[in-house]
């Protein structure tokens, strides 16, 4: 299945950075070696708070579907709910997918509602 | 017929008991919402959490002719040298009666707070305050 198609509550995104190192000599300047021109290692944190039991354990089904943090994948549109700026600007950027980065926590509420946490990272 | 319910009309039973000198008592239910608003809505939304209910009472501390005391009674479920177990919850039933017909609301309590006391010119009285657990047992209001 893919990932689930539910609005979150609230959505953190890091840009992530581009690929180089920084080497500093002794007389203070620098030298910076770029490896690639792709911008890598975003970040995405998604709350869903209070949700139906039915679709927390779509995120459990999601993240066995791919093996943990394994496998990549892309993201519904529904994941930019409330999001009125490039769609590109937010999401993988190119060349990228989503992984998890942590196994998704549910926390339950009351019966039959729940809250979701997932967290995702950009790679290559 | 119409029906102005007052203070004659209350009665407070704790155990089956009804209290003697019971000189007000309060009851308040409340629910907890939990907020679904998710990104993209303008308007909040909200689904039903747990209900809650608890409230107090008033007793004057009095000795009916028979010894009995319901304000002391209640006072104990507190201020007792042993402590306090999960089964020393109390069966309460707060009442407003209309002729033959009690109208009541039943509930399952523990007395978390007590307080009494004596002062020059007044009646010594005890304060109750009960935190209800689980759902109402009755309610015919």
């Amino acid at each position: 299945m893919a990932f689930p198609s539910i609005a979150p509550t609230s959505r953190s995104f890091d840009a992530g950075s581009y690929p180089f190192k920084t080497f500093t000599a002794q007389n203070g300047s620098e030298v910076r070696i770029l490896y690639g021109d792709k911008r890598t290692g975003m970040t995405l944190d998604l709350a869903y708070n209070n949700i139906a039991d039915t679709d927390a354990d779509d995120f459990i089904a999601h993240y066995d579907e791919t093996k943990g943090g394994f496998t990549s994948f892309t993201l519904p549109a529904a994941f930019r709910t409330g999001w009125s700026g490039n769609t590109a600007a937010i999401d993988a950027a190119t060349g990228n997918q989503w992984r998890y980065s942590d196994p998704p926590t549910i926390t339950s509420v009351r019966p039959g509602i729940s809250s979701v946490t997932v967290k995702l990272v950009g790679v290559l | 017929m119409a029906k102005v319910y007052t203070g004659r009309d209350g009665r407070l039973l704790l155990d089956g008991i009804e209290q003697i000198k019971v000189t007000n008592w309060q009851l308040t239910g409340s629910l907890e919402m939990l907020e679904t608003t998710s990104l993209g809505e303008s308007q909040r939304t909200y689904t039903p959490g747990v209900q809650e209910f608890n409230g107090s009472a008033t007793l004057l501390y009095y000795n009916d002719g028979t010894g009995r005391n319901d304000a002391a009674t209640a006072l104990k479920k507190v201020l007792r040298v042993s402590g306090i177990s999960g089964g020393d919850t109390v069966d309460m039933r707060l009442r407003l009666v209309e002729g033959s017909t009690d109208h009541d609301v039943r509930l399952t309590t523990y007395i978390t707070s007590v307080s009494f006391g004596a002062s020059v010119g007044e009646v010594s009285s005890a304060q109750i305050s009960f935190q209800g657990t689980g759902a109402l047992t009755e309610v015919t209001i």
